[in-house]
């Protein structure tokens, strides 16, 4: 599907990296850094011109030893929808970005 | 000569509609049940994230919203003081689209869950 190809490619990654890559735990940036790293993600996406509706949703985490857990429930069309799951980490936070596709 | 009506509605009707506030108010009971007196564990926390989520499907499904695919998000984490912030943004249609979501703290965890629900034309 579309989103499988779009993990491959990185382009979420990228978009991550770009946003709040070099970059430590800070409370007080943490909501322009989730807001940025959305928004970068969904422009990406709506550049593909692709008959989709989109939903990502980005969590920041910083680390400091707790424990976090995240599970999807989708009802929907197995042949046309995908979902996409991103991590990336650094040494002070963790960043997981999830894309959903839903084909129109 | 016959004639026929359009049927297809490619807008939800009132009742149809997906109501935020009626979905949250959904997801927050269910929540609530079965994590009240829970204790984050690394190891059932996972579980307990996939069980809830297929539970809020289920019981979202009864609310008539026929023509909405849904997409349920349950984030379970444990309260250790850590700094956590979650953001989403959606490119749809606002007119038919829209989410939901409930935030559950004890002592010992914290969780999101959020609901996207999608028309299909």
């Amino acid at each position: 599907s579309v989103l499988d190809k779009l993990t491959e490619s990185e382009l979420f990654t990228v978009a991550v990296e770009g946003a709040i890559g070099g970059n430590a735990y800070q409370h007080s940036r943490v909501n322009q850094w989730t807001n940025n790293v959305v928004e970068q993600c969904l422009s990406q996406l709506s550049k593909l011109g692709k008959p989709f509706k989109y939903i990502v949703t980005c969590i920041i985490m910083q680390k400091n030893g707790a424990g976090l857990q995240t599970a999807c429930s989708c009802f929907w069309d197995n042949t046309t929808d995908g979902s996409c799951t991103v991590r990336w980490e650094n040494k002070s936070m963790y960043c997981i970005v999830s894309v959903f596709g839903l084909a129109i | 000569m016959e004639v026929a009506a359009n049927t297809h509605s490619i807008r939800p009707s009132q009742q149809h509609r997906f109501r935020p506030a009626v979905v949250s108010g959904c997801i927050r009971e269910l929540v609530r049940e079965q994590l009240s007196g829970e204790t984050y564990d690394s190891e059932r926390s996972a579980d307990l994230a996939q069980t809830l989520s297929a539970h809020i499907t289920a019981r979202l499904k009864e609310l008539g919203l026929d023509r909405y695919k849904l997409i349920v998000q349950v984030v379970i984490g444990e309260q250790r003081g850590e700094g956590v912030q979650m953001a989403s943004r959606c490119f749809w249609d606002a007119d038919t689209d829209s989410c939901a979501k409930d935030v559950y703290m004890n002592d010992s965890l914290f969780c999101v869950a959020a609901v996207f629900g999608v028309y299909y034309y």
